[in-house]
Order: structure tokens, then C-alpha cells, then sequence
């Protein structure tokens, strides 16, 4: 399996006020293409900023990330985003749909993001199938459970097959009924099309449902 | 509600301009059709006794016999031009005339009652008789001063209601004056060597030929123009702010939502188009709202005051660029802070 993101000695200091607030204490990881990884640790332990550092959110203080043999850290931040725009989906604890578009409406948005003048019905027809979202591709997300929030999001996130998926505590705003759901689709997703996930969690069930997981404390990978 | 807000903002600014624009033309192209009607070639003042919205009589009617016997002259008529308080708009205009001397160098006829003998006696054209002045009503010009409206004449040619001169020059104590004499030629195009005649004759006082003051009305009303622009550019800065100040409340409100966008990869341009897209359709809204407003407002205000408004393609054309760029130029500030939003902040924003 080929490497399709590593990251060598991140680190990165938020400057609060005169203080440096360190977040990130010198990371480093490799993550093949199709795994499934998820990662863990206690609250301010430095997981959703190594998220945002690897999906080009944030720059890092020092340190390298490769993404799909492209240089994120070397980057402008036009070209940050342009990396993001066709390597990286993002799936948030909080949905983050547009409330006035439809189910279908907020694929479309990304499709037209993503550009390439894709437009493919089909494609989007196979995600929300796959995604048992057929029967709600034209209900707007507050005519939407929490679970098929969600559910779509995932759909946003994989629709323009990005090289990885990165998901922050995706289950963490659902019951444990659709949490199940989430992380059998997210499985799925791994399973049928080999989709590479790094997923934050707090979950050990969510743990359970990926191949490797990482833990992390006060900035520092501890295992995995 | 904040969108409509917007576009009625838009409308604002665009009617204020058709409004101003097309009242500044319509009371002008008004003035030019009724003067078109004077077949004099020359008017005979005296200097400063005419200016466009005040007038004196200040001219002896003694040179009414003394023009006539200038060579090249077919006929002269005196006339007292008045400016008086007019309801709550500005002033309207009353001409004291010699009826037969005037309406037959003008070719003006009466087409329903009689001609003015009486000094309480008023006629008038058809525009002002159609606002509630039939003949037999009754019609204000000094003061509580009842005149008779006792005809209606056509076409219309200079003030809308005349009376006759000695009417005028007893309500304004002025016995053998007016304002200035018309004198039509036996052959217009000896316009110059008669005026340069009645020049020698009559040193001193002011000879115009109306094809010169009839064709620059617009132009001799001081800094119109100037007051056009400037209102024009008033309007477009409304419009600019009131667009800038919805879309950066917009922005505001969808921090999140352009934080997602940057975290799906949305470029700073495609932000920037999205915001602006917005904006002109706003502003085209605006637009179409704002034609129809100062159309309404125009019927209304003509209705109830009597101003023309005239409503120009050119400044259409204007009010709808300015209407869109105001809007464009607007948004372009808040689309910009918004595509230099940090997308990890902005997806924290509550």
C-alpha cells in the first residue's frame, strides 16, 4: 500500500495573548491508502488541530505534511486550498450543511466547488444510495434526523472522491442508534471504494470500527 | 427581510435619481413646448427685468408704438410675466396680455368660453384647466384674489393662465408697464438687421430673439447639471452603503457557512463571485423596484401637484449602472473580508 499522507515532526504554538500555547509538540505519521484510522485522547490533547493542520486548515509552526505526494506545508494559501479543494473531505461533529439547500443541493455545492465543470447526477444518486439517503435527496437538513445530517455530510465529504476523508467526532452529536449507522456507512465507505478516513473520536465503539488508532496526549502521538 | 431591506435601499437610490432627473427635464422639455408656441422672433425688456423665476414691470408700454414703426416689423404685443406662490410647490406663472394683439401673433385661439375683458377675468390652457378648473370655477393669483376662469385657450403658449395687462398692471400697481414686448417680424430671417435697428434706435435696454432663449432653457438654469450630478452621485453612494451594510450583516450571520466553504476548498475567488452574484441580483431587484417606484411616485406627484416629470432613456440607462455598480461596489468589501476569513475560526463562530 502506498503512503498517501505523511506528516514529519508538526508542531504548532497558538500565541494567546504573550503567552505561546503549545498544541503540537513535534508529530509524526504515516498513513497508508485505505486505512481506516481513528484517534484519540482527552480533550486539549492537540487531536482537531492535527486535524485541521492535515486537512491544510492551519499551517503548521514547523514540521512537513505530504499529502498524495503534494507538499502542503511548502504551499501558498491559494495552493493550500486548492489541495484541499481536490485531496481532502471534511466531515464535522456539527453536520455543517447549508440549511437552504437540499440534500442533493449540498452535493451539487461541492461538485461545483471542486469544478472540472463536474456536475454528475449519477454519481451523487450512487453516494446517497449508498448512503440509504435515496428516498431524502430533495429534503433540506432540517427535515433531516441527526443521523441523516450526518449521513449526508459523509455524502458531501466523498462525493468529489477526495484521497481522505477527515471526520471530527462525527458520531459525537448523534444517538447511539445512528452512531451505529454513521460508522457502518464510514466503514463502508473504507470497505467498497478503499477511501482512506482519519477519524476523531471519543467513542471506543467508533474505535473499535477502525483498523489502527492513534492516541494522543498534551501534543504527543503515545501509541499507535 | 434583510434582502429586502436591501433592495428597497437599491430602489431608493435608483428612483431618487429617475425622480430628480426626470423632474429637472420634465418641468424644462414643459417650459421649451410652451415657448416653442411664441411666433415672436424678438423680445424687447429692459435689463434684469426677467429672470426665470421672478420678473418686473419695468418696461414703459410707450415703445409698443415705437417698435411697430421700426422697419421689418409685422406686429408687437406687450405682456406682464408674473411669478406668484403656487399651493404648497413652489411658484406658478400668470401672463398679462392684450388678447388681440397676442393670440393673433401667436395663433392662439379660444376653444370653450370667452377671451379675458374683465379685470377678474382669467383664461387658461388645457393642462391647468384639467386639474379641476373648468370654466365658471373660480381661480387664486394675488392673494385671496378670486379670478373667473372664463375660457380655456389652445395651443398652449407661455404661462397657463392670462389675464389681461391692465388687470396685472393694476394688481400691481404699475400703469403703463410690462415686462417686455414681443415683436414678430415680417420676414424672420432678418431677425439680426432688425434688432440691430431697434438696438440703435432704443439704446439701453435688452433685444433677445426667442430661438435663443427658448433652446437653452436647460442650459441657463444655473448649475443644473451640476446639481444633477451631484444628486446622481448621492444616490449611487446610498446605494453603495446600504448594499455594503446588508452584506456585511450577511456575512456576519454566515461566518460559519463561509467557513465551511473554505473548508471544502472554495477558492478566495469563488467567495468572492458567490458574494457579488448576490449582490447584482439585489441590486437588479433594487432596480426594477426602483423604476417602478419613481414612476408611481412621479403619477402621484403630478396627480396631486402638477409637475411633469419626464422620465429619460439616458438616465435610465444611469440609474440602472449605478443601481448595479453601487451594488457591486458595495459587496466587494465584505466579499473580500470574507474570503480572507480563517476558515478554522470561522467554522468556530456561533
Amino acid at each position: 500500500m502506498a503512503t498517501i499522507l505523511k506528516a514529519e515532526n508538526l508542531e504548532k504554538v497558538y500565541r494567546v495573548g504573550k503567552v505561546d500555547v503549545p498544541a503540537l509538540r513535534g508529530v509524526s505519521l504515516a498513513i497508508q491508502e485505505g486505512e481506516f484510522i481513528g484517534v484519540m485522547g482527552p480533550s486539549g490533547c492537540g487531536k482537531s488541530t492535527m486535524l485541521h493542520l492535515l486537512g491544510g486548515l492551519l499551517t503548521p509552526t514547523s514540521g512537513r505534511i505530504v499529502i498524495d505526494g503534494e507538499d502542503l506545508t511548502a504551499a501558498s494559501d491559494a495552493k493550500r486550498t486548492d489541495i484541499r479543494r481536490r485531496k481532502i473531505g471534511f466531515v464535522f461533529q456539527r453536520f455543517n450543511l447549508f440549511p437552504t439547500l437540499t440534500a442533493e443541493g449540498n452535493l451539487r455545492l461541492a461538485e461545483r466547488i471542486h469544478g472540472n465543470g463536474a456536475d454528475d447526477p449519477d454519481r451523487r444518486r450512487e453516494v446517497l444510495r449508498m448512503l440509504r439517503l435515496e428516498d431524502k435527496m430533495h429534503h433540506k437538513p432540517l427535515e433531516l434526523s441527526g443521523g441523516e445530517q450526518q449521513r449526508v455530510a459523509l455524502a458531501r465529504a466523498v462525493v468529489n472522491r477526495p484521497a481522505i476523508v477527515l471526520a471530527d467526532e462525527p458520531t459525537g452529536n448523534l444517538d447511539s442508534e445512528n452512531s451505529a449507522i454513521v460508522l457502518k456507512m464510514l466503514r463502508e465507505l473504507n470497505d467498497r471504494f478503499n477511501q482512506t478516513i482519519i477519524m476523531i473520536t471519543h467513542n471506543p465503539e467508533a474505535a473499535e470500527a477502525c483498523q489502527r488508532v492513534i492516541q494522543m496526549r498534551d501534543g504527543h502521538i503515545v501509541d499507535g | 427581510m434583510r434582502s429586502a431591506i436591501s433592495i428597497l435601499g437599491v430602489a431608493l437610490g435608483v428612483a431618487l435619481i429617475m425622480l430628480f432627473t426626470g423632474l429637472a427635464h420634465g418641468m424644462s422639455e414643459d417650459l421649451q413646448k410652451r415657448s416653442s408656441n411664441v411666433s415672436a422672433e424678438i423680445i424687447f425688456t429692459r435689463p434684469g427685468s426677467m429672470q426665470l423665476t421672478s420678473s418686473s414691470a419695468n418696461l414703459n408700454t410707450k415703445y409698443v408704438e415705437l417698435l411697430q414703426n421700426i422697419e421689418g416689423v409685422e406686429s408687437v404685443t406687450p405682456v406682464i410675466r408674473y411669478f406668484y406662490p403656487s399651493g404648497s410647490f413652489g411658484v406658478d406663472q400668470v401672463e398679462g396680455i392684450e388678447w388681440g394683439s397676442f393670440s393673433k401673433m401667436n395663433n392662439i385661439r379660444i376653444i370653450q368660453g370667452r377671451a379675458p375683458s374683465a379685470t377678474d377675468d382669467v383664461v387658461i390652457d388645457e393642462t391647468k384647466a384639467s386639474r379641476n378648473h373648468p370654466v365658471g370655477s373660480t381661480l387664486k393669483i394675488f392673494g385671496d384674489r378670486q379670478y373667473h376662469v372664463v375660457g380655456i385657450y389652445a395651443p398652449e403658449s407661455g404661462a397657463r393662465a392670462k389675464v389681461t395687462l391692465a388687470s396685472l398692471q393694476e394688481s400691481l400697481e404699475a400703469p403703463g408697464k410690462c415686462t417686455f414686448i414681443f415683436i414678430k417680424l415680417k420676414n424672420p430671417a432678418d431677425q439680426v438687421a432688425v434688432a440691430r435697428r431697434i438696438e440703435e434706435k432704443f439704446p439701453g435696454n435688452k433685444i433677445q430673439f426667442t430661438r435663443e432663449v427658448f433652446a437653452t432653457i436647460e442650459n441657463s438654469i444655473p448649475g443644473l447639471n451640476i446639481f444633477l450630478r451631484v444628486l446622481v452621485g448621492l444616490a449611487a453612494v446610498v446605494s453603495a452603503l446600504v448594499v455594503m451594510l446588508a452584506m456585511h450583516t450577511t456575512i456576519t450571520e454566515r461566518t460559519r457557512e463561509i467557513g465551511i466553504l473554505k473548508a471544502m476548498g472554495a477558492s478566495r475567488r469563488y467567495i468572492i463571485s458567490e458574494i457579488e452574484r448576490e449582490a447584482l441580483l439585489i441590486s437588479f431587484l433594487g432596480m426594477v423596484v426602483g423604476f417602478a417606484l419613481a414612476w408611481l411616485a412621479g403619477f402621484g406627484i403630478h396627480k396631486a401637484t402638477g409637475l411633469i416629470f419626464q422620465f429619460g432613456g439616458w438616465w435610465a440607462l444611469t440609474a440602472a449602472l449605478i443601481g448595479l455598480a453601487g451594488g457591486a461596489l458595495g459587496a466587494f468589501y465584505p466579499a473580500a473580508r470574507a474570503a480572507n476569513l480563517d476558515p478554522v475560526n470561522a467554522l468556530a463562530y456561533e
